[in-house]
Parts: structure tokens; sequence; C-alpha cells
């Protein structure tokens, strides 16, 4: 099998959970129109440039625009442990500002009550 | 006038010097205007005696817990007004920066201009601003509007007045300083009408010691961008 297609194989579930996660996330009010959007957007635009990663570099190789060698298992490991990253990181930013949030919530609601509680000079 | 209930939100760190004074100032020029009112202080986790002495002076005092910076501080006042019932609420410094008669003219003024977000910008007039705190004000102003797309003077302005509908609906997410420039991109996202009115800024040892240094823009517009550049991929 071309190493290009691994390529593809290896990082397609990765990049239908992306814009699985913007769809939900959307669908259920959770971020706005423009939001999803750009999310579907740059995941789409990630697939599509690991699917005419080959033409590509058919094509620059033949106009003698770039010399290096033909991709290696080793890059494609590499592009997926890429792109892997970014998603983990993604989620993980994610989650992390919604319990910032929850927790600045938390602080702001204790505080009110406790001085609602406090007696009066 | 006096049918509005207002809360006179002043966020406090560490304030113990001029707490006292701009309280009292406050309430003499509330009183003399004849508006129905409350000052409410928040403390944010100060290591000196400002909760005690806001107290002392008449105000309500929230205390935080944990020191969040001035955006959570503002937050967590305005927040308190929305829950009691206040129907305008005004921000201010607690470095005695800002005049009471100014805060009175905003009160009036929100409602004669029907907006929702009014902003004390010390920049329309010659406020007696240094030149060097003008162009870090003006170049934080300038940044949100290439982030945001809102054209202000003074975006930095601690100095806000805010309608019933505004305290209903305005939420931001950042807590340090960088919460003046988002609140106002909250505004917009929400279809608050924001305007401005001229203040003069009162600037003594202290409240000039207390002020941000140029150098915390750069810090704001980091917070800023990485707030714009997230929210295109977060939820």
């Amino acid at each position: 099998m071309s190493r290009y297609v691994i390529l593809v194989i290896l990082n397609t579930p990765l990049i239908i959970a992306g814009i699985l996660k913007a769809t939900v996330s959307y669908k259920l009010k959770q971020s706005s129109r423009r939001r999803f959007i750009v999310r579907v957007t740059l995941w789409l635009s990630i697939l599509a440039s690991l699917i005419f990663v080959e033409p590509l570099y058919s094509f620059l190789f033949s106009k003698n625009l770039t010399q290096t060698e033909p991709l290696s298992l080793f890059d494609v490991m590499q592009i997926t442990g890429i792109i892997l990253v970014l998603y983990i990181a993604n989620q993980a930013f994610i989650k992390a500002d919604f319990l910032e949030r929850r927790v600045q919530d938390l602080h702001q609601e204790l505080s009110i009550r406790l001085s609602n509680n406090s007696p009066k000079q | 006038m006096a049918a509005e209930k207002v809360a006179i939100v002043i966020p406090a760190y560490n304030e113990s010097t001029a707490i006292k004074e701009v309280i009292a100032k406050l309430k003499k020029a509330l009183k003399l205007a004849q508006i129905n009112y409350q000052v409410i202080v928040v403390d944010d986790g100060s290591k000196d005696d400002t909760a005690k002495l806001a107290q002392a002076a008449g105000a309500h005092v929230i205390s935080h817990i944990l020191n969040t910076g001035s955006g959570g501080a503002t937050a967590t006042g305005l927040s308190y007004a929305q829950q009691n019932g206040f129907t305008i609420a005004a921000t201010m410094d607690g470095d005695g920066q800002h005049a009471a008669e100014d805060v009175i003219k905003g009160v009036e003024l929100v409602e004669k201009c029907r907006c929702d977000l009014l902003i004390g910008s010390r920049l329309i007039e010659n406020s007696g601003m240094s030149k060097v705190k003008v162009l870090g004000n003006r170049g934080l102003s300038f940044v949100t509007y290439l982030l945001f797309g809102i054209n202000v003077t003074d975006s930095q302005s601690g100095m806000r007045i805010f309608s019933k509908d505004a305290l209903d609906r305005l939420k931001w997410k950042t807590s340090g300083y960088e919460f003046c420039s988002e609140m106002l991109w909250r505004a917009k996202q929400q279809g608050l009408r924001i305007k401005e009115y001229p203040i003069k800024a009162i600037y003594t040892d202290y409240s000039i010691s207390k002020g941000q240094s140029n150098w915390n823009a750069l810090n704001i517009i980091k917070y800023l961008l990485q707030r714009r550049i997230m929210e295109l991929f977060g939820e």
C-alpha cells in the first residue's frame, strides 16, 4: 500500500473526530456558527493537504522545485503524531478554559454569598 | 433619577491609603444629587485593611478569598448588582483617580443617550495624563480596534456605566486588566450600544504609583490575542 494512502488512512479518523466535535458543539449551541465554520474549514484543509500531498510532491519534483526524498514511513508516523498532538492540545485547552471559568464563577458566587451573610456594621 | 437603583462598584486591591476618602467623597456627591445608590467595594484579596476601611466608610464589601485581578473583581461586583436588582451600575477605580462628579454625570447620561455601556474617556479632553500613559492607552485602544473592530478613545478606562440590559447580558472571561477590551468585544457581540463621555483623571502621587506600567500593555495584548485566537477554535 502506498505510504500516502497510509498517511490519509491514519489521519482521517482524527479529522472526522475534530469535525464531529465542532458539529456537536455547534448543534448544542455551545459555539457560534462562525467558530463552527472556522473549525470545520481548518480540519478540511488538513484533510485536503494530506490527500493532495502526493500529486503536489510529484508536480514540484517534476518542475525541479524540490529535491527532497519521497515520503518515508517514518515521515507518515511523524505527521500523524503532529496532527494527534494538535487535536489533543486543542481539546485540553478547551477543557482548561472551561474549568478556569467554572472556578472563577464559583469564587465569585462564594464571595457574594459570604458577603451577604457577614454582619453589617 | 431617584427611581433608579444605582450600584457603584469599586474593585480594590491594597487600597487602604485612598479607599476611605474615595467612598466618603462619592457618598457626599451621590447624596447631593439625590441618587438612590449603594457603594459596593470588591476587595480582591488585599493584604492590608482595605475591606475593614471600606466597610467602616459605609460600603457593602465583598471579599475575594483569592486575588483574581481587576476583571474578576469587577465581574463579582456587577454580578452582585445584577442579582440584587440594580437598574444602573457604575465602576470606578479605588485609587482616587476618578471624580465622583463624573460618576453622577455618567449615570445621568446613560439614560439620556439610550446606550448600554458608557465609557468615561480620559482621552477625549486633556485630563492631565502623562504623554507616556497617553501613548500606552492609545496603543491599547488601537489594538482593541484591530482585534475586535471597536473604535473607542480609551479602551482601558476603569470608569464605566452599565444599563440594566448590559448588567443582565454582559459577561467576560479574562480576569486581569485585559478585561477592559474584552468587555467591549462582548458588548459588541451582544449587540449592546457603546458610547463614550469625557471625564477627568485626578493624578496624585498615590494614583500614579498605583497605575499600570506601560509594559503591562504587552501582557494585555498577549492575553487578548490568545483569547481572540482561542475563540476561533474553542467552545
